[in-house]
């Protein structure tokens, strides 16, 4: 057991006080350097003390103004054998002590001495109070315990020169070690920056990258291969990424199923996320993936995983005899493992976040040319009202419809549906737009006009697999008579001359892109008054509940028989059947678009027509966008 | 403290502390001996057992007086560790010249 050792349990305290003159605090330092010194303080230190003291003496001194000048500093010293704090109280204004000051200029002649207090002391503090300011310096020092006094060697205790030699060999080894150890570290450290900063160049390649991290692998581990795999996009396989020598990319590796034992190092490490050893002299295996570092090869695998994930595996070793792999080896191979699947899990994501935001571009740029599909504004014929209505499901949808004037009195309305989405959706609508517009030039007859888009489209649909449901019914507005005709699409809906009673016109017709060579017939019928008509795609009907339930064409037709009340504007009417769809629709998630024209008579001649200029609007998800006039 | 001139080099020797007691009139008494033939200044620091920041503010002042007068050397000799240690701390053994005899 330790004796105990003896520690007062107070301070030794020297506390003088001074006249307020240079010499006093001259005397004052002088005299507690002597104070420490008798309290076993050694002479190196001592200077620093009695520095300490004389500059804040000294200041104490100097700043002193007013009747202050005649009040007496007082300079203290507090010794353990632990800390050594000295105290200055002075009487001047007092000053702001910074955190720790900053070495003055040699050219400056100011502030060296506050700079000389804090570069010496551990510690120091500056009590402010009214006209009495104290300086507390602290510094602890190494006790020195009776035990670890030097001991004077007995005759006995005095090695004999061959234990020495021994020692000083054993420290030296020890020493050496120690050496190789440090510099392993470091060079691991220091590849690893190399590379970090390598990273941070915009043209760097992550194969020239993962190369440069490998050899210096190879450098610290004195291994003279590598096979770096990394898992295919599928998750199934491990492709060689990278190897030393080109015999040595072999082909991929297949990972088991869960459950299934694996074969071959590389894929047992990376399916148990554990690093193996091996010697391909005690691997029987021929089809062993690792046998092409030949007979004799030996190395190490390691998997290369972050969090969890895993993203490949190492395997570094030499050609021939051991492969020694120590604990320090083996932590600097684990090391770099980490580090390359933390890069490639890093570098994965940021390439994700390209295509994402490529995608995102692609959506903004499909829904500009969808903003630029619907048209603007609706013709207008006297007496009449016609609006559109549109919800898109997704960024992009493919329904559109349009209008066009013709022959004065006649209105040729188009909706269409193309089955697809996105981009080329968009583009396929846009074309067909414009096709239906120069085609309309020649004819306004729907079945003709059907043969013509058809012909003209079916060359890029079917290359694409995409076709288009579309239906056109031409309105004219002096005998209230309807011609239409459709392909593929759901049959509009209209009120018949006779009792209000709303009617369907299912018309059959292939969809165009289906069929090179095909015919449209058209169906002719008339329109009761006031005219009611609704041409609309299949989203509509197919606009399901919270319980599953469609709306259904017979919800519709039910719905415009109670709504199409006579003397409704065709803008009433749209908002009634927009707030219709989403009611029935509640939080469900859309999955179709929505799209629909609808065709108004007023009641009375004379009545306020709508305007003939639509307002542009704004595309926006989850709600219908009405072109038509409001 | 004692100030001898040996041809154009004026020797400063004696000096048991530089410290804000006498630093002042160290700096009087040398200014006081230099000649316009004086070409060396040498401090000589090995009796010199303390000094505080007065005492460097002192040799500073000197070595902005010797720079003004082109072709004067100013050199400390031999100061003690502890002496050296305070010149390093405050970067001014920069602009000495320090020497050993």
């Amino acid at each position: 057991m330790a004796a105990p050792s003896l520690e007062p349990a107070r301070p030794a305290t020297l506390r003088l006080a001074f006249a307020p003159t240079l010499a006093s605090a001259r005397e004052v330092s002088v005299a507690i350097r002597n104070f420490l010194a008798e309290q076993g303080v050694a002479e190196k230190e001592l200077f620093s003390y009695e520095l300490c003291i004389a500059e804040a003496s000294n200041n104490a001194v100097e700043y002193a103004e007013g009747p202050c000048r005649n009040l007496k500093p007082i300079a203290e010293a507090l010794f353990t054998p632990t800390q050594i704090e000295l105290r200055v109280t002075d009487h001047t204004a007092g000053f702001t002590l910074m955190e720790r000051l900053p070495p003055p200029s040699p050219m400056t002649d100011r502030g060296r001495g506050l700079f000389l207090i804090q570069s010496v002391m551990d510690e120091v503090r500056y009590l402010r109070g009214t006209n009495e300011n104290i300086l507390v310096m602290r510094k602890k020092r190494r006790a020195v315990r009776p035990s670890e006094a030097p001991v004077s060697p007995s005759p006995s205790n005095i090695p004999s020169p061959e234990e020495t030699r021994i020692q000083l060999a054993e420290s030296a080894a020890k020493i050496a070690k120690m050496a190789d150890e440090l510099l392993l570290r470091s060079e691991t450290l220091s590849s690893v920056f190399r590379c970090c900063s390598e990273l941070g160049r915009i043209d760097t390649n992550s194969e020239i990258f993962e190369g440069k991290l490998l050899i210096d692998l190879l450098h610290l581990t004195s291994a003279d291969w590598y096979v770096l795999r990394m898992i295919s996009p599928d998750g199934r396989r491990l492709l060689v990424a990278a190897a030393s020598e080109p015999d040595l990319a072999s082909e991929p590796i297949e990972l088991p199923e869960a459950g299934v034992r694996a074969i071959g190092i590389e894929a047992i490490v990376a399916s148990s996320q554990t690093s193996v050893r091996f010697d391909n002299r005690e691997t029987p295996d021929p089809s062993e993936p690792l046998r092409a570092v030949g007979p004799e090869g030996a190395g190490y695998v390691c998997p290369l995983c972050f969090g969890g994930t895993l993203v490949g595996t190492i395997a570094v070793g030499r050609r021939s005899g051991d492969f020694p792999l120590g604990r320090l080896q083996d932590e600097v191979i684990r090391a770099f493992a980490e580090f390359l699947a933390i890069q490639t899990l890093s570098h994965d994501r940021r390439k994700r976040e390209v295509r994402n935001r490529v995608v995102a571009r692609e959506l903004e740029i499909a829904q500009h040319i969808q903003h630029l599909l619907l048209p603007r504004e609706l013709p207008q014929l006297p007496g009449f009202g016609l609006v559109g209505g549109w919800q898109s499901a997704r960024e992009v949808g493919g329904d559109f419809y349009d209008a066009i004037t013709v022959e004065g009195d006649s209105l040729l309305l188009m909706i269409a549906d193309v089955m697809g989405k996105g981009v080329p959706a968009a583009l396929f609508a846009t074309t067909m737009r414009g096709l239906l517009r120069g085609l309309a030039e020649r004819s306004s007859d729907p079945s003709q006009l059907l043969c013509g888009l058809n012909r003209l489209l079916y060359k890029e649909l079917s290359s694409v697999s995409m076709f288009i449901t579309a239906q056109i019914v031409l309105v004219d507005m002096r005998t209230r008579q309807l011609t239409a005709a459709s392909a593929g699409h759901c049959p509009f809906l209209f009120i018949p001359p006779g009792p209000r009673r709303v009617s369907s016109m299912p018309i059959r017709g292939l969809p165009l892109g289906v069929k090179s060579h095909t015919s449209y017939p058209h169906h002719v019928a008339n329109m009761g008054s006031p005219a009611a008509l609704l041409l609309y795609t299949d989203g509509l009907t197919d606009t399901r509940n919270k319980a599953g339930a469609t709306y259904g064409q017979q919800r519709l037709k039910a719905w415009m028989q109670e709504e199409m009340i006579p003397g409704r504007s065709a803008t009433d009417m749209r908002d009634r059947l927009a707030s219709e769809l989403n009611q029935f629709r509640g939080d469900t998630e859309m999955d179709d678009d929505q799209a629909f024209l609808l065709l108004t008579e007023d009641q009375a001649a004379g009545s306020k027509r709508p305007s003939a200029i639509d307002k542009a609007c704004k595309l926006r998800r989850g709600s219908f966008l009405f072109p038509a006039n409001s | 403290m004692k100030i001898q001139r040996e041809g154009e080099s004026l020797i400063v020797s004696d000096i048991h502390e530089l410290t804000a007691v006498n630093s002042s009139s160290f700096r009087d008494e040398i200014n006081s001996a230099l000649t316009g033939s004086t070409v060396v200044i040498e401090i000589d620091l090995s009796n010199t057992q303390f000094m505080d920041s007065s005492g460097l503010g002192a040799l500073f002042a000197l070595y902005r007086s010797t720079i003004k007068r082109e072709g004067v050397v100013l050199r400390l000799l031999n100061p003690v560790p502890e002496i050296e240690q305070l010149l390093e701390l405050t970067q001014m053994q920069q602009l000495f010249e320090i020497v050993r005899r």
